[in-house]
C-alpha cells in the first residue's frame, strides 16, 4: 500500500473500512469472526489429501462470495500476498515435488482468502478490540491500533505530499530509469516518515494528555448474540468435518 | 483558588534552543487567560510544558496545588484537558462518540456515558456521536477535540490555537463556544481578536513575560506590540486613528461590542455639540 501510495496511487487506509460496512460480516462480533477464521484456518493447515485442501479452498471462496465484500477488492488483495504464497509453493515444489507444490498454494490461498474476508468484513479497530477480549496480550493489540493509526498518519502526509507534489507539475516516471522521477519519489518516501514521526510524537501526547497508558480500553463491550454463535458453530462444524475426513484417510 | 502557579520557569530544548526563560503565572479559578507573542516565543511550550509533555524543567509548576515532575505529570494531567492545535493529533477512536469517552474509559472516570452526552451537549455535536471523526470537516473535529477534552471535567483547560486553520463561520462558533464555557483557561493563540472575545487577561511572551494585564491595556503599549511583532485587532485600530482625528474612547476598544459601544457614545456627544451650538 504504502509503495502504491509513493508513487501516486493511493486508497485511504480508512477507505477499506467500507467494505465491512457493506458486508453483514460487519455485524457480527468481531470475536465470533477470529475464532471462526482461526479455527477454519488451523484445521485446513492439517491436510494433506488434496481433494480435502481443495474443497477447503472451495469454501473459503464460498465464504468469500456470500460476504458481500466486493470481489475486486479480495482479489487485489490476494494478488498482494500472491507472490508469498508462491514463494512458499514453489520452493515445496522444488524439493517434494508438483502435487505437494500443488497442495501448498491451495492450502495457503485458503487460509489467506478466509483470513482476507475477515480483515475485511470487520472494521479494523473492532478487529483489534475483538483480539483484546479474547485475552490477547494488552501490549501485541494496542502496539496493532497504534501501528494502525500511525498508518493512517503515514497515509494523511502521503496524500499530502502527493498533492504538492502534482501542485508543482510532477509527473511519475516510466520506470526505474528515470532518474529524477526515482529521485524525487526517494525524497518523499524519506520526507514523509519524517513528517509522520513528528506527528506520531504529536498523536502519542494526545493519548497521554487523556490518560493513555498501554491499554485501548472501550467505551462499550457487547456480547455475543444467537448469529454469533451460529457463526462460529457453521465454521467449527465445516473445519470437523474437514479434519475428521482427514483424519479418516490417514487411518 | 489557584489553578495554576508558575514560578521562575524556564526551559531550553534538547539542542539547546532556549524557549522560555522566567516565567512566573498564575491562574485563579474561573479565570480565562491568553498567552500571546510572536512565533517562537514558547508559547505552545508553556502548555506542554504545564501539561508535564516536557521534563526536565527549572522552577516549578503547580496544578491545583500539586506538584508537577516527572513521577507525578500522569497524576497532574488528570486534572488538565489538553487541546491540541491539530485535532487529527488527538482524535483517535473510530466514533465521535467513542473518542469522546476516551479520556473518561482511561480515567476510570464514573458516569462515562453521562460525561459524553453533556460533553457532546455542551460542543453542540450531539448528532455527530455515531459518526466517523476522519469524515467531519476541520471545525467539527475541533468540536471533536474540545468535547474529547470536557468528558474528562478538567479544572484547567490548556488550548492550543484553538482558532487556526478554521473558515469564519467555524471560528465566530467556537469563539462563542468557548466565551460562554464556564472553565479556567489557558489559550494560547496568535489570534488576538479571538483573545479579546474569549479572555479577561492576557500573558505576552516575548523572551520572557513582556506584559501581564487587561488587552485593551496593552493595545495602548505600541512599544510592547512592536517589540512583540504583534498586530492590534481591526478595532482597535480603527479607535487608535479615531484618536489622532480628535475622537478619544475611554477605553481601547478590543472587541466589535466594545466599539459598537464607544462609537454610541462619540454619536452622542456629537449630538449634544450640534445641539449646543443651536442654542
Amino acid at each position: 500500500m504504502i509503495v502504491a501510495h509513493v508513487r501516486g496511487h493511493h486508497t485511504r487506509p480508512e477507505e477499506l473500512d467500507e467494505h465491512a460496512r457493506a458486508s453483514w460480516l460487519g455485524k457480527l462480533d468481531p470475536r465470533a469472526k477470529i475464532v471462526g477464521a482461526v479455527v477454519f484456518a488451523v484445521a485446513t493447515a492439517l491436510l494433506t489429501r488434496t481433494d480435502l485442501i481443495l474443497a477447503s479452498l472451495l469454501l473459503a471462496v464460498s465464504f468469500g462470495a456470500m460476504s458481500q465484500v466486493p470481489y475486486r477488492h479480495l482479489v487485489r488483495m490476494y494478488l498482494g500476498a500472491l507472490p508469498f504464497i508462491l514463494m512458499a509453493s514453489v520452493s515445496v515444489f522444488l524439493f517434494s515435488g508438483l502435487e505437494r507444490g500443488f497442495d501448498m498454494w491451495a492450502r495457503t490461498s485458503s487460509c489467506v482468502i478466509t483470513l482476507l474476508v475477515l480483515a475485511s468484513g470487520t472494521e479494523t479497530y473492532e478487529l483489534f478490540s475483538g483480539l483484546r477480549r479474547l485475552k490477547v496480550p494488552k501490549l501485541v493489540s494496542t502496539l496493532l491500533m497504534l501501528t494502525y493509526k500511525y498508518i493512517l498518519i503515514l497515509g494523511d502526509e502521503l496524500a499530502r505530499m502527493k498533492t504538492a507534489r502534482t501542485a508543482r507539475g510532477f509527473k511519475v516516471g516510466r520506470g526505474l530509469f528515470d532518474g529524477r522521477g526515482f529521485r524525487i519519489i526517494s525524497y518523499t518516501a524519506g520526507m514523509v516518515f519524517v513528517r509522520a514521526s513528528a506527528r506520531a510524537d504529536n498523536g502519542y501526547e494526545g493519548l497521554r494528555a487523556r490518560g493513555f497508558r498501554t491499554d485501548m480500553r472501550q467505551m462499550r463491550t457487547s456480547r455475543l448474540k444467537a448469529r454469533d454463535f451460529a457463526f462460529m458453530a457453521w465454521f467449527a462444524c465445516l473445519s470437523s468435518l474437514l479434519v475428521i475426513l482427514q483424519l479418516g484417510a490417514s487411518q | 483558588m489557584k489553578v495554576l502557579e508558575v514560578k521562575a520557569l524556564s526551559f531550553t530544548y534538547e539542542d539547546g534552543t532556549p524557549a522560555l526563560k522566567e516565567i512566573d503565572l498564575t491562574i485563579e479559578e474561573g479565570e480565562k487567560v491568553a498567552v500571546i507573542g510572536p512565533n517562537g516565543a514558547g508559547k505552545s511550550t508553556l502548555l506542554h510544558l504545564v501539561a508535564g509533555f516536557r521534563t526536565p524543567f527549572h522552577g516549578s509548576v503547580r496544578v491545583m496545588e500539586e506538584g508537577l515532575d516527572e513521577r507525578t505529570a500522569d497524576q497532574v494531567r488528570r486534572h488538565i484537558g489538553l487541546l491540541f492545535q491539530d485535532p487529527d493529533d488527538q482524535i483517535f477512536m473510530p466514533t465521535v462518540e467513542e473518542d469522546v469517552a476516551f479520556g473518561p474509559v482511561n480515567l476510570s472516570l464514573d458516569r462515562v456515558e453521562d460525561r459524553v452526552a453533556r460533553a457532546l451537549r455542551s460542543t453542540s455535536i450531539e448528532d455527530l456521536a455515531k459518526r466517523k471523526p476522519h469524515r467531519l470537516s476541520h471545525g467539527m473535529k475541533k468540536r471533536v477535540a474540545i468535547a474529547g477534552v470536557l468528558a474528562m471535567e478538567p479544572s484547567l483547560l490548556l488550548l492550543d490555537e484553538p482558532t487556526a486553520g478554521l473558515d469564519p463561520h467555524s471560528r465566530s462558533s467556537l469563539i462563542e463556544l468557548l466565551r460562554n464555557m464556564s472553565k479556567t483557561m489557558l489559550i494560547a493563540t496568535h489570534d488576538l481578536e479571538a483573545a479579546a472575545e474569549i479572555v479577561d487577561r492576557v500573558v505576552l511572551l516575548n523572551g520572557g513575560v513582556a506584559f501581564d494585564g487587561g488587552l485593551a491595556e496593552l493595545m495602548t503599549q505600541d512599544a510592547v506590540l512592536e517589540k512583540a511583532g504583534l498586530e492590534p485587532p481591526q478595532i482597535s485600530k480603527l479607535f487608535k486613528r479615531l484618536r489622532g482625528m480628535g475622537y478619544e474612547a475611554n477605553i481601547l476598544p478590543v472587541t466589535l461590542d466594545q466599539g459598537v459601544a464607544e462609537a454610541v457614545r462619540f454619536a452622542d456627544r456629537e449630538k449634544g455639540r450640534s445641539r449646543d451650538r443651536k442654542t
